[in-house]
Formats: structure tokens, C-alpha cells, sequence
């Protein structure tokens, strides 16, 4: 085997968050900023995502997943990244030694001396939400169904049930409406849609499409392909009434039951996950636990949209630049503990909170009347209304540069009254 | 090339009915004596039945009960094993079973008003020696007790209510489908053919003899058939009028787990010794075990179903397979759980192997009620079977041309560097890994699409590459791998199945329903 | 006539139930909004709603079988299965610019339909 490569910086993946990585390195000065695909072209998810609704916050615009693919692809192709397409990473190992292997350039070694991941996520499957029943052709993943329909060109579903109502799981059934295929209904196990209500409107209100919630499916009927589901009704611990049973016909059930953060690479190399984001643990520059590897994106925690996920990689696409160029400040990091009616914090860790930091959070419940509050020790530095948080949105907290270096950070959300300290609500 | 296409011979040999390991076996055995040996499997692939979902346990023997004909063809098969497969390019892993003592074994308040420390001797010394005693009686070597300790030692996942233990090391697993796919190809390497799709539907049976076998496709004359259909093996058996027993099916759901998360999590197959009595289902009582490809898996449970195609599994199962194991690996990694099966058992109702000639029909032989132990018996019941062939004409010569190697495709994920250069210099294919979970090439598909048994849908492919078989369960590759499919086998993507007939992937191509509403 | 619509607002994560009230088409009043954007969201979704159409077309020796397009502006809501419809039976040739116009004045709506990526020949790698 040939010598290994040693590139300033290899990112992999380049759906969103590798495609504004790599540029971000490129244009922070980085000589040779390699691009790894798995795939035959750039984009990740974004070339099956057709629908709009994207770049809002980028572009102040609104795009296709496409055309927001589109835009960087442009730029990356002009800027003298060095892109692997067909390339798997095989392996990953705590030196940032990297095996890939493509069609072409056969097994070949890296020895980067910085990495971003920006690997994504992945689907959960049925196994995963434990739907009992026969394993037929005909149950697939929504993100699966779209790249089908929206890629390759094949109907993998002509009478269908989908199960979650999880944004993908709304588009796909409009999606499926569009291409004549007939949703019999969208079925959720939760009290509330799991997507944006802008999608509950367009996807399903729209086109009539029915919203089933606290249901689930409970049975897949069918040896050889989907013949039915049965679905049911479910109490307020989440299990099935059996009383309300259901037999539906269909030939397919589409799931979006959630997506996980696809870090077996991480793990490799010996990075540090957070439980709850199922991500690496980050700082405010997307630094891991591993010197000199970054992440960024829906590998991190999963975003409710791609804009975040953009400003995301360019953190990280620069800060590699900054490692490999001047070596890194290594301040001890403080640790950003959610407080009140907060899931998790991206960054979990601040090094150098002179420079100011994005903060990108998730709620547990939905709550009316609220104020995020971000608190420096006991220092409040940050404090916004919002008249409306719920899970499915994330929160965003941009807090300016501040000069004390506090113990720790803690961001909560909070409800009654208290006076803003910073400017008007989002 | 591709087996399925080819018309039917007028005569051969020996026919054998079903594709599964069992009769896979016997095909290849006596592939050793006669070329022009006819496998008939109705189903799109060999091993599609019990073959195919069970939890691909090569047994010591301990667990069956003494005098059976299933006690001794297990003991038997298991020390044949490794000759079994010789040349075969499948490999069986001896990793032991350890037998786990613990004390709900023998529960506190059913003692009887014993004394802790005899309680404490039996749970600890009585018990094991009795396992060991009783499996050495059958034959079974490589028995031994452990202390608590040891058991920890051995498996340091296992719940702390363990007193003792014993450990079993000839008990070793093997892929059941890459076994039967192996010894399938390697009996056409021996002049045997195989017809997938293929079903029986009766036999010509003259003056007490049978003489051909009859298909949906047409007549087969023979003087000799092997019955080991499996949960069908009765009706087969009837169609022949070489029955009398029963096959009442009987379920057995596991669940399996992401290898990369549970590798190493068990390094043996580990089971809760129960006493008899306490067994609430008749399955041995199931274990946890890494499979032959080091995913975790857990179970079987065993459900009575009088569907022969019942291979679904209820929420019941699921919980009841969670509760079990909990109390024996209290922290197993249940949110690593990627996948559950259900496989159908075939028992008869006296619950024992029934392999003969038949007394009414001449030249039949059954191979029926092989339900676990079968994989582990394989060898031994191939053997037996062999004894009645010749007993029934079959040549006693081996033929000095028998081919020992079966060659096994490259598997790109298991060789080294060079070599895998070496392949993609030759080929690209080899460089373009289109499934990620498992590190799956599109030249193993390519290959397992042109094999000797070709894999013509989605799961035969899986079964031979692990195509969707991790942990996004084909979320990734199956447009790819299907894409795959319709190039090689010169069809559209639409007539691609997951399984055979009646299991499309697709219903249509992207505008399809529209321009069909228009019209 | 009097009559009410009701509408779920989209704008923020509030996502308010909003009730129309109308005669013979004109807004007498918005209930239910939390403010003016929503009260202005009922009144467009009850005039004149408009949504942006995305689909996608077939492309004949492209790198993909199919291209992704998008409505250089909304149009009418209602127009939107149709407009999907008559792109159903459009055939291209690859190559595509990414804003190539598609499909010009679909439905009449004076709007055309446009290419949403750059989509290049089979064999160009």
C-alpha cells in the first residue's frame, strides 16, 4: 500500500455539515482540505429533500433541499477541495488515522492532522420501536422512501400507513400524495405531532391526509408483502388499548420514528458521547474529546434544521483551520449543565467564552410564556422571551463575548415574569 | 447458471425434498457415492425454512434427554462437526456454553425446611456434578464445574444471583444458512443440481416402490427420495402414503442485537440452568449467545402455532424474551437491539427425530420431526441417512472423483490490505462498499447474484453478503443492492423481491400511478 | 352568507387555532391569533392560499433518472396537484442547470417551473 496521505484537514461526509466544514477550513486558509463521500456525488440528504422550507437563516431565503445543496457544492467544487466521492471510511483511530477505501484509489491511509465528522444520522428502524408481527417487503424508513421516490425513481409504497409524525414522515406523505400513491393516515404514539406544524398544514391538512395521535401501529400483517397494520389507540403510558384495535389495509408502512446520530467512526476513534444527544460531547468551537477532531451537524445532535446545521460546520470547519494553523488556546473547558425544562445543550462545553457562543438546545415539554435564561455561574448573561417552545423546535441562544471565565454555565427555561436584560424576543 | 431456469432431468439418482440443512446434508453426503442428485426446495433459495431463523447452535447434547435418538445423533454430530465442514469455507466456532447455577434454581422457599448450607451444597456441588455426570454418561466430553468466581471470570456480564456453573466446550455456533448454502453448492460442485421454486405435489408409487416424484414442473423418475421437508415433512410424507406422524409447528422468536455494540458482551452461549419442572416453555430455555458474526442475540421462546407460516412475533414475545434476561445479564444493551425473528419448529408430537425407510413405500426415506438439535445432529443424522441408502441401494463405493473443496467467495471485509488491493486493481467493484453497516462490496453482491445456488432477491443476498442485515437494517444499500439485482439479472427494478414470489420491493416506477390515474 | 374558516397558524411554534369569519367573502374578523401575523396568515390562507410546488421530473440519460424542480414563486394551492399532474408526463435531457426553466406559465398561473440542482450526463463521473 502506497504512503499515507497527510491532508491538513479530512472531513467526512459532505451532506451539509461537510460540504460548509470543508469550506470553512478551505477559506480560514487550510492548504489541503480533503472531502470524504460515501455517496456518488455531494449533498448527503439535502438532493432528496425536493421539498422547500430550507436556508431561511443562511440565504434569508427560502430553498429546496436541492438548490440549498446546490449552493455549496458550487462553491466547493471552485475552491481547490480535495473530493473523494464513492469513499468509505473504514476505519478511525484515536491518532486521527484514518483507513478509507474507494473504487479507484483502492485502501488508502490518512493521517490528517485535523478531522471533522460530519457523518449525520441515521434512521430508527421497526426493530428499534419494537412493531411485532411478520417481516415483509413493504415496511421501510421514511427517509428511505424519499430517497427512492425522489432518487432512484421507485414507488416503494401504493396504500400506505405511516408511522410517526416526525417532519421526513410528514413530507413523505404528502411526498407519496403527489406521486398518486394513497396515505391512509399518519399515526402518532404521542399526544402531539412529532413535526413542524407548518408541515402538519401543508403535508396533511393540505391533502386531507388524517393525523392519528396517541396511536401506534401494533401488527404487521403479511408473509411475503404488507397486507395490513393493525393499529391501536394507546393510554396514557404509551401502551396499546386493545379494545381500540384496528385491521388497516395497506402495502407499505412508512416509519419516522426518530433519527440517531451516526458515530460508530466516533466511537473508533475514541470520542466522547453524550447520552442524551447520542453525539460527541463538543466545546463552543464543535472541538471533541479527541484533539484535533471536530464535529458538526446532525452527528453531533440531531437539528431541526439545516441552517443550524451550516453555522454548525463552519464553527468547526474553522476552528480545525485554527488548530492545524496556530495550534489551539487549551483553556480547561467549562461545563454547560441544561437546567429547567432543557434536554441538552450543544456545546457542552465553553473554552473561551471571550469569543461568545452559539448555543443550540432542545425543550422536554412544550411551555407557553417563556424566558431561556443562560446563566455564567450565577451571572445571568443572556435572557430572551419566547411566547412558545415545544421538543421539535430547537432553541437557539447566541450569547455575546463575555470577559469572566465562570465555573460553569447552566441554560434553562423558565416561565413568569422577569425583565429582558438583552434586546427584544426572537 | 442460474438453477432456477433449468427444466427438470427425467431420472436421477436420489431426490431429495427440501433445501434445508437437513437435506442439504444428505444431498452432499451421498454426493460422495452417486452423481445426478436432485434437491428439490419450494421456496426461492435453499435453507428458507427452519434453516434459516433458528439460533445456529451446534449443542454438546447436555440439554436432550438420555436415550433418545436426538440425545445420540447431537452428541454424535457435534464430535463430527469439524470433518463435517471441512473444505466448505463455513466455519463453526467452538465458544463453549456456560451453564449458569443461580439461586432461583433452587428458590429459598421451596427448600422444605433444608438448612442454608445444604441448600448451598446443593446449589453449588450437587447440582453441577449431576450435569457433569449426566453428560458424560451420553458421551459428551469437555464438561466441566465452575465456581462462582470462575463463572464471572468466564462471563462477567452475567447477573450476581450466579452460585456456579458448569461449562460446556464442545457447544460451538455456525451460520445455519451460510452452512446450508455451502453444502448445497457443494453437492452441485459434485454433480448434484438444485431446482428452487419447486414444489412437490406427489409421488408415483408402484407394487409398494416408489418411482417418481412429481413437481409443479414436472416428474422426476427415481428409485430413491429423502423426505426432509420440515414443518411439511407429514404432508409430503402422506402424498407418498409413507406417513403416520405429526408435524404440530412451533414457534421460536429471538431477538438480536448491533455486533458492534454487544461484540464481546457474551463470549460464550450463556444459559440459566433450570431444573426440570421450572422450564415454563419447551424450548431448552434459550440463551444469550454472539451469533456466528458476533452480533448478541436472546432467545428462543417456543409458541405452539397451528400456522406452518406463522413466522411473525407478538409483543408478548418480545417482553417475555426482556424478562428472561434480564434476571441472567441485568444490564444487556436493550436499546442496541436492531432486529427480531421468528422461526417455525417442526416436532412431532412424540417430540423425537423420526428418520427411516419407510415400511409402506420402498425407496422412501423420512427425515422428519428435526427440530433443535438439528443443526448440531446434521452431520450424524447425514450419516445414519447414509446407512439406509445403502441399505436401499445407494452405492457403498465412493466415487474417486468427489471434489472435498467447496470454494467460499472473498469476503472484502475479512481480508487483509493487500489482498483487498490486489481486488480492486483487478476490479473496482471491490473498491465500492455499498453497505455500510457491514462493510459489504458490490462485487460480494455481483458474485452472490452469479453463484452456484445464485441469490436472486434481497434476503438471499443478505443471507449470503449481510447486505442489511446492521444496524440501519438496509436503510442504506436496499435501493442500491436491488439496483444491483435488476442489472444482473437483466430484469426491471420493479421485479425485484425481498423473498421470491409475491414479496416486491417496489409497486411502480416514480410517475407510474399518476400517468395509470389518467388514463 | 356568513360562514367560519378555521386555520392553523404557521408561523412560530405557537402554532394558534384561528377562526375566519366571512360574508360572502369579506373578512368581518380573526379570532384566535396571538398576533398580526397570524390574524394576516387567515386572511391569505382564506383569499388566496398559495404554495410553493416541488416535484420531480424524468430526465433521460442523467446521472439520476429524475430531476428535482420547484415554483420560481407560490401558486395557488389548489393548482398544485394538477401542476404536478402535467409535470408527470415532462421527459428532459440531461444536462440541466440548476434555474433552467422547466415547464414555463404552469397552469396558467404565470409562473414557471424551474430546475432546483444542476443535474449532469450519466457517464460524466
Amino acid at each position: 500500500m502506497k504512503a499515507a496521505e497527510r491532508p491538513d484537514c479530512v472531513v467526512i461526509g459532505a451532506g451539509p455539515a461537510g460540504l460548509g466544514a470543508a469550506l470553512a477550513a478551505r477559506e480560514a486558509g487550510l492548504r489541503h482540505v480533503m472531502l470524504v463521500e460515501r455517496d456518488f456525488e455531494l449533498g448527503g440528504i439535502l438532493p432528496q429533500c425536493i421539498h422547500d422550507g430550507f436556508g431561511s437563516i443562511v440565504f434569508d431565503q427560502v430553498l429546496t433541499g436541492p438548490q440549498y445543496a446546490q449552493r455549496f457544492i458550487d462553491r466547493v467544487e471552485k475552491s481547490g477541495i480535495d473530493i473523494r466521492l464513492n469513499t468509505m471510511v473504514l476505519e478511525m483511530r484515536p491518532d486521527r488515522r484514518i483507513t478509507a477505501v474507494n473504487p479507484g484509489d483502492g485502501v488508502f491511509e490518512l493521517e490528517p492532522a485535523a478531522i471533522v465528522l460530519a457523518m449525520g444520522c441515521r434512521e430508527r428502524t421497526r426493530h428499534q420501536v419494537m412493531i411485532p408481527g411478520y417481516r415483509p417487503a413493504g415496511v421501510i424508513c421514511a427517509g428511505a422512501a424519499q430517497r427512492d421516490i425522489n432518487i432512484d425513481g421507485v414507488m416503494p409504497g401504493r396504500r400506505v400507513v405511516i408511522l410517526g409524525s416526525g417532519d421526513i414522515g410528514l413530507i413523505m406523505a404528502r411526498r407519496f400524495t403527489l406521486e398518486g400513491a394513497e396515505v391512509e393516515g399518519v399515526y402518532e404514539i404521542m399526544p402531539h405531532a412529532g413535526g413542524l406544524t407548518r408541515n402538519v398544514v401543508q403535508c396533511l391538512h393540505d391533502y386531507d391526509i388524517p393525523l392519528h395521535l396517541s396511536h401506534t401501529v401494533t401488527f404487521i400483517h403479511g408473509r411475503k408483502r404488507v397486507k395490513a397494520v393493525t393499529v391501536a389507540a394507546v393510554d396514557e403510558n404509551l401502551k396499546p388499548i386493545k379494545d381500540s384495535e384496528r385491521r388497516v389495509p395497506c402495502d407499505s408502512l412508512v416509519l419516522s420514528v426518530g433519527l440517531i446520530p451516526e458515530n460508530e467512526l466516533s466511537k473508533q476513534a475514541g470520542v466522547e458521547l453524550d447520552a442524551v444527544t447520542a453525539g460527541p460531547v463538543v466545546d463552543e468551537t464543535m472541538h471533541t474529546s479527541v484533539d484535533g477532531i471536530f464535529a458538526c451537524g446532525n452527528v453531533v445532535g440531531v437539528f431541526d434544521l439545516v441552517d443550524w446545521v451550516t453555522r454548525t460546520a463552519e464553527t468547526a470547519g474553522r476552528a480545525a483551520a485554527e488548530y492545524v494553523l496556530e495550534e489551539m488556546r487549551k483553556e480547561p473547558p467549562i461545563r454547560v449543565n441544561p437546567g429547567r425544562n432543557v434536554k441538552f445543550v450543544i456545546p457542552q462545553l465553553v473554552r473561551r467564552p471571550e469569543r461568545g457562543v452559539d448555543f443550540f438546545f432542545r425543550v422536554e415539554h412544550a411551555e407557553k410564556a417563556v424566558r431561556t435564561r443562560v446563566l455564567a455561574g450565577n451571572e445571568e448573561v443572556y435572557s430572551r422571551k419566547a411566547k412558545f417552545v415545544r421538543p421539535p423546535e430547537m432553541v437557539h441562544a447566541e450569547v455575546g463575548a463575555q470577559a469572566a471565565r465562570p465555573r460553569e454555565v447552566t441554560i434553562a427555561v423558565e416561565t413568569g415574569g422577569k425583565k429582558d436584560i438583552s434586546s427584544d424576543e426572537e | 447458471m442460474s438453477a432456477e431456469y433449468q427444466s427438470l432431468p427425467s431420472r436421477a439418482g436420489l431426490v431429495v425434498v427440501g433445501g434445508g440443512v437437513i437435506g442439504c446434508s444428505i444431498a452432499r453426503e451421498a454426493a460422495r457415492y452417486i452423481s445426478g442428485i436432485v434437491i428439490l426446495e419450494k421456496e426461492s433459495d435453499v435453507s428458507c425454512g427452519t434453516s434459516k431463523a433458528n439460533n445456529a447452535e451446534v449443542h454438546s447434547g447436555i440439554g436432550e434427554d438420555a436415550g433418545t435418538l436426538k440425545q445420540k445423533l447431537n452428541v454424535r454430530g457435534n464430535q463430527l462437526y469439524d470433518e463435517f465442514v471441512r473444505g466448505l469455507g463455513v466455519e463453526l466456532k467452538r465458544q463453549g456454553m456456560l451453564l449458569v447455577v443461580t439461586q432461583r434454581t433452587v428458590p429459598v422457599d421451596e427448600t422444605g425446611g433444608m438448612s442454608e448450607s445444604e441448600r448451598e451444597d446443593i446449589l453449588t456441588r450437587k447440582i453441577p456434578d449431576a450435569i457433569v455426570a449426566y453428560g458424560e454418561k451420553a458421551g459428551i466430553k469437555g464438561l466441566r464445574t465452575l465456581t462462582r468466581d470462575e463463572v464471572f471470570a468466564t462471563e462477567p456480564n452475567v447477573t450476581r444471583e450466579a452460585v456456579a456453573g458448569v461449562f460446556d466446550e464442545t457447544y460451538g455456533l455456525i451460520s445455519p444458512y451460510k452452512l446450508t448454502i455451502a453444502l448445497a453448492e457443494h453437492a452441485v460442485i459434485n454433480g448434484a443440481r438444485v431446482f428452487l421454486n419447486t414444489e412437490v405435489t406427489g409421488f408415483r408409487v408402484e407394487d409398494g416402490e416408489v418411482k417418481a416424484v412429481i413437481t409443479d414442473r414436472g416428474e422426476i423418475e427415481t428409485p430413491l427420495v429423502i423426505n426432509a421437508a420440515g414443518v411439511f415433512a407429514d404432508e409430503v410424507a402422506d402424498m407418498a402414503g409413507a406417513g403416520g406422524f405429526v408435524i404440530h409447528p412451533r414457534k421460536g422468536a429471538s431477538l438480536l442485537f448491533d455486533r458492534q455494540v454487544t461484540a464481546e458482551y457474551v463470549r460464550s452461549s450463556v444459559a440459566e440452568f433450570r431444573m426440570p419442572g421450572q422450564k415454563t416453555t419447551q424450548s431448552k430455555g434459550g440463551g444469550a449467545m454472539p451469533t456466528a458474526e458476533g452480533n448478541l442475540q436472546l432467545g428462543p421462546t417456543a409458541i405452539e402455532t397451528g400456522d406452518k407460516y406463522d413466522t411473525s412475533i407478538s409483543a408478548e414475545e418480545i417482553e417475555e424474551i426482556f424478562e428472561r434476561f434480564h434476571y441472567l445479564l441485568p444490564d444487556f444493551p436493550r436499546d442496541a437491539l436492531i432486529s427480531a425473528f421468528s422461526g417455525i419448529r417442526a416436532p412431532t408430537l412424540e417430540e423425537d427425530f423420526v428418520i427411516g425407510a419407510s415400511e409402506a413405500v420402498r425407496g422412501f426415506v423420512n427425515v422428519a420431526g428435526i427440530q433443535s438439535p438439528g443443526l448440531a445432529s446434521a452431520p450424524a443424522i447425514a450419516e445414519m441417512v447414509m446407512g439406509i441408502l445403502h441399505d436401499l441401494g445407494l452405492p457403498r463405493e465412493p466415487r474417486p472423483d468427489f471434489d472435498p473443496v467447496r470454494p467460499a467467495p472473498p469476503k472484502f471485509s475479512e481480508l487483509p490490505v493487500a489482498e483487498r488491493n490486489r481486488l480492486i486493481a483487478a476490479d473496482p467493484r471491490w473498491g465500492h462498499v455499498i453497505c455500510r453497516c457491514e462493510t459489504v462490496t458490490e462485487m460480494e453482491v455481483v458474485n452472490a447474484i452469479h453463484a452456484i445456488i445464485p441469490a436472486t432477491n434481497m434476503d438471499a443476498v443478505k443471507r449470503r453478503t449481510r447486505t442489511g442485515m446492521g444496524r440501519c437494517q438496509g436503510g442504506f444499500c436496499h435501493g442500491r443492492v436491488a439496483s444491483i439485482l435488476a442489472r444482473e439479472l437483466g430484469t426491471p427494478i420493479t421485479a425485484v423481491t425481498k423473498d421470491g414470489e409475491s414479496s416486491p420491493v417496489f409497486l411502480g416506477m416514480a410517475k407510474d400511478f399518476l400517468v395509470e390515474e389518467k388514463r | 352568507m356568513k360562514s367560519k374558516h378555521e386555520f392553523t397558524c404557521i408561523n412560530c411554534p405557537l402554532s394558534c387555532s384561528l377562526v375566519l369569519s366571512e360574508e360572502d367573502g369579506e373578512v368581518l374578523e380573526v379570532s384566535g391569533a396571538d398576533c398580526k401575523v397570524g390574524e394576516k396568515y387567515a386572511v391569505e390562507e382564506f383569499k388566496d392560499p398559495r404554495r410553493t410546488l416541488s416535484t420531480t421530473v424524468k430526465v433521460k440519460g442523467g446521472a439520476l433518472p429524475l430531476l428535482p424542480v420547484v415554483s420560481a414563486s407560490p401558486i395557488p394551492k389548489r393548482l398544485v396537484r394538477d401542476a404536478v399532474r402535467a409535470l408527470a408526463e415532462v421527459v428532459l435531457e440531461a444536462p440541466v442547470a440548476d434555474g433552467q426553466v422547466i415547464y414555463e406559465d404552469i397552469m396558467g398561473t404565470g409562473v414557471n417551473v424551474v430546475a432546483s440542482r444542476t443535474l449532469g450526463c450519466e457517464h460524466d463521473g
